[in-house]
């Protein structure tokens, strides 16, 4: 379950005109949903998926995610552990530099500290559905964007995460590719992960019909 | 599964950390604290030989030795010395008496009168007396004394040991000092050498934030490198240092009690450097001094593990 009551998010210590920043957001969306977060650029989509993967904690308001209250209080130890149940796929990638697509894939497990037999099953069925068997040993300076966005989505699914936030997972991907992730993001929203995917493409919107959360200038105007 | 086992995490920090320089650099600092230790134990040590034979010896002077006897209840012999000896061997707590012959008394003024000879001058008889450890000499055996020779100098050593004392404190508050100095130093140098390597892998370890590793899962992975060099730069300025040490105690063997070896050409470092690495090895030096010098690698690995869990831990603050 995520909760979001009257949330406010800014820079620095006061808020000023012009930047990005959130307004008394409130929204719930039940385990297992699925929402578009739709808005134009500067809206705050970015910073909201930001906040719900806890890289900013909220200025005021109340925020729950997966059933944890979440504060400037909250404990560093407690927020490593819930991040570790969040899937995030970032704008631009962010893979290890120094790790082959295999282990950058492989990393969050590896994290957990699963048995390696089963970190490389996991590994080689992402990397077979995701078309990356022939790039698995390349390091993210070798690959294409769109080999890295697909690099990224696979480590963020693999370890089967409660909450998946996607930041634009599919804009440097072709039109198939794109609507195989997004139908993948689909099936897993079905065995139970909350997905948020924010994105500016209409025609995958309308291909996969689902409540959008609506962000203009910092505020929510629907939700559902 | 090993909880603590090293995963494959892109942190790389063979190639983020300074190894080389951070390893010199706890190198120099090892060599110099153990350098520093060393000199503190030879100082203790010394003054605390001086110090016990300072207490224990006494020296009797008594003047116009070949004099009689002022009086005549004692019948040990027919000089004054000679009476004086008599009464002192009769008195408890003593283990030894020497009086000095005339060679020992020439070799003792030399520094003052050179190699002319006392023969012309009226010295007193010098009598070195060795008491039991604290053993003294009674307030009436001095009174007889004096009255059987008048003029008699009973010359205690406590005014010595006192100063010695000082000497050594002094000694080693110095010396724990610069050791807990070079400590601060090699701690601040660890702690810049932590902060380049983050500096360096900050992307890779905002990464690994945001993938759920917890602080101390990246404290640990920085804190067990930098014990590694440490430990390593540790060992070797210790190894580095056990030549001087070695001939140092060698040096001062004769000084602090022990058994010197037969080696003694000043002029010929080699025969002395392996004479000294033999005696060392043999456990000629003192066993604090060895323990303390094998403690220098792994006191400076603390120094590095606790210095990096910090810097890394204060630094992951400003990630949420």
């Amino acid at each position: 379950m995520i909760r979001l009551r009257d949330v406010s998010w800014h820079h620095g210590t006061l808020p000023h005109e012009g930047q990005a920043t959130l307004r008394n957001i409130s929204l719930a969306i039940p385990q297992g949903g699925f929402r578009w977060l739709l808005g134009p650029s500067g809206a705050g989509k970015s910073t909201l998926l930001r906040l719900l993967h806890m890289e900013a904690l909220p200025r005021s308001g109340d925020m729950e995610i997966l059933g944890t209250e979440i504060g400037s209080r909250s404990k560093r130890s407690t927020l490593a552990r819930l991040r570790q149940r969040i899937g995030m796929i970032h704008q631009d990638f962010r893979l290890m530099p120094t790790l082959s697509v295999a282990d950058n894939i492989a990393l969050p497990l590896r994290l957990q500290k699963r048995m390696e037999g089963e970190i490389a099953q996991e590994v080689d069925a992402l990397l077979d559905w995701l078309g990356l068997v022939e790039r698995k040993k390349a390091r993210p300076v070798e690959l294409s964007g769109g080999e890295q966005q697909r690099t990224a989505i696979a480590r963020a699914v693999i370890m089967r995460p409660s909450l998946l936030l996607a930041d634009e997972p599919t804009n440097a991907l072709e039109d198939s590719q794109a609507a195989r992730v997004i139908g993948m993001l689909r099936e897993l929203s079905d065995l139970g992960t909350t997905v948020i995917v924010a994105t500016h493409n209409d025609t995958l919107v309308q291909r996969f019909p689902a409540p959008a959360l609506q962000l203009r200038q910092g505020r929510l105007f629907s939700d559902e | 599964m090993n909880k603590h086992k090293r995963v494959r995490d892109g942190l790389a920090l063979s190639r983020a950390l300074p190894d080389r320089s951070l390893l010199t650099m706890v190198a120099a600092m090892s060599l110099l604290i153990a350098l520093t230790f060393t000199a503190a134990v030879g100082a203790q040590s010394l003054s605390e030989r001086w110090a016990r034979g300072a207490a224990n010896l006494i020296t009797v002077q008594v003047p116009d030795p070949d004099k009689a006897p002022v009086t005549d209840n004692h019948t040990t012999g027919g000089s004054r010395v000679e009476a004086v000896l008599g009464t002192l061997k009769t008195a408890p707590d003593i283990v030894q008496l020497h009086r000095l012959n005339e060679q020992e008394l020439d070799a003792l003024l030399k520094p003052w009168l050179g190699n002319t000879g006392t023969a012309a001058l009226p010295l007193p008889a010098v009598i070195e007396v060795d008491l039991t450890a604290g053993g003294v000499l009674s307030d009436d055996l001095v009174s007889t004394l004096t009255t059987i020779a008048p003029g008699t100098l009973i010359e205690k050593n406590d005014d010595w040991r006192s100063q010695l004392h000082t000497v050594a404190r002094s000694l080693l508050f110095c010396a724990g000092l610069a050791i807990a100095l070079v400590g601060t130093i090699g701690a601040a140098v660890i702690g810049m050498a932590t902060r380049l390597g983050l500096g360096s892998r900050r992307e890779s370890v905002t990464i690994l934030h945001e993938l759920g590793a917890s602080d101390g899962y990246v404290a640990r992975r920085f804190a067990s490198r930098v014990a590694v060099l440490s430990f390593l730069g540790g060992l070797a300025g210790t190894l580095v240092s056990l030549p001087p040490i070695a001939i140092l105690s060698h040096l001062m063997a004769p000084f602090s009690g022990a058994v010197s070896s037969t080696t003694q050409n000043g002029e010929n470092w080699f025969p002395i450097l392996k004479d000294s690495l033999l005696a060392f090895w043999h456990g000629a030096a003192p066993q604090s001094l060895l323990i303390g010098l094998g403690c220098i690698p792994f006191v400076v690995t603390l120094i590095g593990w606790v210095t990096a869990q910090v810097i890394v831990r204060v630094w992951l603050r400003r990630l949420p």
